[in-house]
């Protein structure tokens, strides 16, 4: 099976984290953007076609509640999942709520991460294609009007 | 120590003269108090070796020993001992010497009974309050040392929590790190590469290693206060079974029998149902660890004014009185590092403290444990 990679955007502080963690997922055929603070996320989902954003709770300036926020307005369909150092599980949840698709607890298992991930993305592609569906029918309905 | 009273108070009575001796104990017998008998001061001595007595009546004209003397021995080796000594009449600097020596007082003959029983009930009273000064200030000792042990462990906590945040953060560098390595190690180029098994075996050991390191910080963040912390209604006993189903696995190897003694009427709180649940769970799996192979586990209820009491009693292996002073410390077990943190009863503590809650332990080596939480039946704060 040929791996269709996921566009991923790995967001964080801990640059040395950063690094690595898109080291790895690069190795393991994802095409991966990095940022080391939420204003920068923003500027790179300006430029580049994101999939999936993994985004640290805790960062200095704009923290990843306010980060998730303005993606999730800006951005609606692509899938954000956080990841904290910090055992409350509570600032995940309240994530969650407000559109994130699923959180981590670092340091995490790269297994979980890898299932977390490839379930962003399918529910991503599957909104994309019933979004695609419904602007077929629109401009089908459209067309039979003449 | 219970308070003793008058009627039993320990007498011993010592004087040379036979007769004067025997009238003073009929009269003092008939006025409740029996005393026990000396003629000199070493015979005193050989029976305080051997009773306990709380008032002396001592002579001070005696052959051999002198009154004075054995004063001095038996204030030296019995500092509790009140002494009343009973002087002759012209003799009035025995009296006053006995008293720099620590008698209660003096008495000159003849005696006048009533004066003498007067004096006994008086050094007894001195005894006495200091047998209540003791007791107070052994139970005052007692509640600063709990004191000191919560505010210890509470400031422990604080600072757990803050060494897990920092720790977690490079931990997980770690963990991409060795986890690339190993990702590399496992790629195409690397096939024919000799050392490429060894290599893969030091990185797995890297990866197993921090999944010890991040059990033991996720364990002290598991129970950090959240500042949107839910209060709601509690039912204990509801809670207790769910918490046996997540503990399945650890039953299903034993026999254990689980009593329920669980009163309906005293079992519902108002408090943060995922904190109690994780104080169960650390409570119930103890437990069961405690048990060999077969044994019991009763969980009852009660209330205390507006309390209610939660017991949870296994009869286990017991915890030795050695180590019942230091369980809810951190990192304080007695498992090996795989089978245990040390941070189950340190959490249960903090955050039984957080809601305004208390913990108490009884436990017998051989006989088993007893936990014994007390929770606020409406915990009105945030804890």
């Amino acid at each position: 099976m040929i791996k269709i990679p996921a566009r991923i955007l790995i967001v964080d502080d801990e640059k040395d984290f950063v690094e690595m963690f898109s080291m790895r997922l690069e190795g393991q055929g994802e095409k991966v953007s990095t940022a080391y603070s939420g204003k920068e996320a923003l500027k790179v989902l300006e430029t580049k076609i994101i999939d999936v954003v993994i985004l640290d709770i805790r960062m200095p300036g704009m923290d990843g509640i306010d980060t998730l926020k303005q993606i999730k307005n800006l951005y609606p369909i692509v899938e954000v999942i956080m990841l904290t150092g910090h055992g409350s599980t509570e600032t995940a949840v309240e994530g969650m709520k407000l559109g994130a698709f699923d959180y981590l607890m670092k340091p995490a298992d790269f297994e979980d991460i890898k299932i977390k991930i490839e379930n962003a993305r399918k529910r991503k592609d599957e909104q994309e294609e019933r979004i695609r569906q419904a602007e077929v029918k629109l401009l089908l309905r459209r067309s039979g009007d003449f | 120590m219970d308070k003793r009273y008058d009627d039993n108070i320990r007498l011993l009575l010592v004087d040379d003269e036979e007769g004067f001796r025997a009238a003073i104990a009929r009269r003092l017998t008939k006025r409740g108090l029996k005393p026990l008998q000396a003629s000199d001061g070493k015979e005193c001595l050989d029976i305080l070796g051997q009773e306990s007595v709380d008032v002396v009546v001592l002579d001070v004209k005696m052959p051999g020993m002198s009154g004075i003397d054995t004063l001095k021995v038996i204030k030296q080796a019995y500092e509790k001992i009140q002494v009343i000594l009973l002087t002759g009449n012209v003799a009035v600097t025995d009296g006053v010497e006995g008293i720099k020596s620590g008698a209660f007082d003096y008495l000159t003959k003849p005696v006048e009974i009533d004066h003498l029983v007067n004096k006994i009930h008086q050094a007894f009273e001195i005894i006495r309050l200091e047998e209540e000064k003791q007791t107070e200030l052994e139970y005052r000792a007692k509640l600063e040392k709990k004191m000191i042990d919560t505010d210890r462990l509470a400031s422990l906590g604080t600072m757990s929590t803050g060494i897990a945040h920092e720790i977690n953060n490079p931990l997980a560098i770690i963990n991409e790190s060795a986890g690339f390595i190993k990702q590399v190690l496992n790629s195409a180029e690397m096939v024919k590469y000799s050392q490429k098994d060894i290599l893969i075996m030091a990185a797995e050991k890297i990866e197993k290693s921090i999944k010890r390191a991040r059990n033991i910080t996720h364990q002290l963040l598991g129970h950090v206060k959240k500042p949107d912390t839910k209060l709601s209604e509690v039912n204990l006993k509801a809670l207790l079974y769910e918490t046996f189903g997540l503990l399945k696995k650890d039953i299903r190897d034993k026999q254990i029998n689980i009593h329920w003694q669980i009163d309906k009427n005293k079992n519902v709180i108002w408090s943060d149902p995922y904190q109690i649940r994780q104080v169960l769970m650390n409570l119930l799996s103890n437990a069961v660890h405690a048990l060999p192979q077969t044994g019991s586990i009763t969980l009852s209820t009660d209330e205390i004014e507006k309390d209610i009491i939660l017991e949870i009693k296994d009869n286990g292996v017991g915890i030795p009185k050695e180590n019942l002073g230091r369980i809810f410390d951190p990192f304080f077990t007695t498992k090996s590092f795989n089978e245990g943190t040390g941070l189950g009863l340190f959490v249960v503590h903090k955050i039984l403290l957080n809601l305004n809650g208390k913990i108490d332990v009884t436990s017998k080596v051989g006989e088993g444990t007893c936990f014994q939480i007390r929770l606020p039946k409406c915990n009105k704060s945030n804890g």
